[in-house]
């Protein structure tokens, strides 16, 4: 399969912090509560959907999923 | 070095190495067109094609900062009528002033370059982006001057650092907050009013326009794997400051001499210990992971407190910030905060790693390159200072003040 990454437009985020909790595995937050990935790559489909999971569920829509080109 | 001739403007400009960029400065009046094609002859058209593959040969790079190919920016960029091509003269570096100084020795080059491209591209939609005010007059007499120049359109820019970016300064154009977009689109795909636009940095269309009048042959005579010359301007304590235009290849210790830390690419730059072993040489600079940027090189002068400086440019960095992006937003304050303290020597213990983190964190994390542009000047900073720091750590002082020796002055960023 095509390998994805998370990616954020940070001009949208506002530090909510839902992803973190969704993928604490790949996302940690910093002290302003933004967020810091430390897996960005997924690389299977359950992985995958979990990501596109958190993706829509960000509040400010800010949290995507790209496939890596 | 050779000094080009008298200038009105304050910025003294030299040459090492043949004149081009400065040829015939001095000698008569950069607004006249004629005096210009006097010194540079006819410009040649070249279509899409052949300017790319010249481009190529030539190894020409932007010069406004991220060094990209032109060459393959050209290439990417279709041709058509609905195509924009953009001349960036913002020059939002303050310690720079290549581009408004160019823009006021020699002006004609750089709208030959704006048309060689436009004209390559089967395009007249040429937009020239200035923000200081005696270089958007020199444009608008020169334009003036010229027949071939109806449809060019001078456009006034304003803001700070972050608003020169290429997408900012679209935005801004198009009437827009000169803010970067979120969304990593290049202007080749969509730009200016979502239009396919080439943009650039006043210099590179300056060179482009010596390729147009001379030939890649010409202009291959001088340089390194980039061919040609480029623009510096020399800061502080080195052995010349102004600007200099200086052949690529030529050691940087020709430039700056020896001496302590060396800024190397202005505020979003690397501090080195030396650079008597680096090259005037963007590809060789990159393999060092360094950036020539817009082509600033500094020095200190040895009665100025280093960390009072590296904090003074922290704090304007930090103020620079466009405020979209909340890592930047939040980090950039925070990090000049922990320069305030370790200058005043009330640094918590640990309090340097936590420092240190809080850098390390900014790169990656915003719209644009400026958070990982003040990272890097900042921890390159921390690490060519230690002994410095250490006086500050133990002290609270170095002994020194800080005398504002890295200029924060953006002189034209005002047009009322």
């Amino acid at each position: 399969m095509t390998t994805s990454h998370l990616e954020i437009d940070w001009t949208r985020c506002d530090g909510h912090g839902l992803c973190s909790r969704l993928l604490p595995e790949r996302i940690d937050l910093d002290e302003w509560g933004f967020p810091v990935f430390t897996d960005g790559a997924m690389t299977n489909d359950d992985a995958l959907a979990a990501a596109l999971l958190a993706a829509r569920s960000c509040p400010a829509l800010a949290l995507r999923v790209r496939d890596t080109s | 070095m050779t000094t080009t001739g008298a200038r009105p403007e304050a910025m003294p400009i030299a040459t090492i190495g043949p004149a081009r960029l400065f040829a015939g400065v001095g000698q008569g009046d950069p607004h006249s067109h004629d005096h210009h094609r006097r010194t540079h002859g006819e410009l040649s058209r070249i279509d899409k094609q052949g300017l790319v593959s010249a481009l190529a040969t030539v190894g020409l790079r932007g010069r406004g900062g991220a060094a990209f190919p032109v060459a393959d920016k050209l290439a990417a960029t279709p041709a058509g009528g609905a195509s924009e091509v953009v001349v960036n003269v913002s020059e939002g570096e303050p310690a720079s002033h290549k581009d408004r100084t160019l823009a006021q020795t020699a002006p004609h080059l750089v709208i030959d370059g704006a048309l060689t491209v436009a004209q390559s591209l089967r395009t007249r939609r040429v937009t020239i982006a200035v923000r200081d005010r005696g270089a958007a007059d020199v444009f608008s007499w020169a334009l003036a001057d010229r027949a071939d120049t109806r449809k060019v359109r001078l456009q006034a820019t304003s803001g700070g650092f972050v608003s020169g970016e290429a997408r900012a300064l679209l935005q801004s154009i198009a009437g827009m907050p000169a803010v970067p977009p979120g969304h990593r689109v290049l202007p080749t795909v969509s730009g200016l009013g979502g239009k396919p636009t080439f943009v650039s940095n006043a210099e590179t269309f300056a060179h482009i326009g010596l390729l147009a009048c001379h030939g890649v042959e010409w202009f291959g005579e001088v340089g390194a794997s980039e061919r040609g010359t480029t623009l510096v301007t020399l800061v502080g304590d080195l052995p010349h400051t102004g600007l200099v235009e200086a052949p690529h290849g030529i050691g940087l210790g020709e430039l700056a001499g020896t001496g302590g830390p060396t800024l190397i690419g202005g505020y979003h730059g690397t501090w080195v210990d030396r650079v008597d072993d680096l090259r005037l040489d963007r590809a060789h600079l990159h393999g060092r992971g360094l950036h020539l940027g817009a082509g600033v090189i500094a020095r200190l002068p040895q009665d100025t407190c280093a960390l009072g400086e590296v904090t003074r440019i922290a704090r304007w960095l930090a103020a620079e910030s466009s405020g979209q992006c909340g890592p930047c937003f939040f980090g950039l304050p925070a990090i000049a905060g922990d320069l305030d303290a370790l200058m005043a020597g009330r640094l918590p213990t640990r309090g340097l790693e936590h420092l240190r983190r809080r850098l390390d964190l900014l790169p990656g994390r915003g719209a644009c390159g400026h958070p990982d542009g003040a990272a890097m000047f900042i921890r390159t900073a921390l690490d060519v200072h230690q002994a410095e720091i250490a006086d500050h750590l133990a002290h609270g002082t170095c002994g020194r003040s800080c005398t504002g020796a890295l200029p924060l002055d953006t002189t034209g960023a005002n047009w009322s």
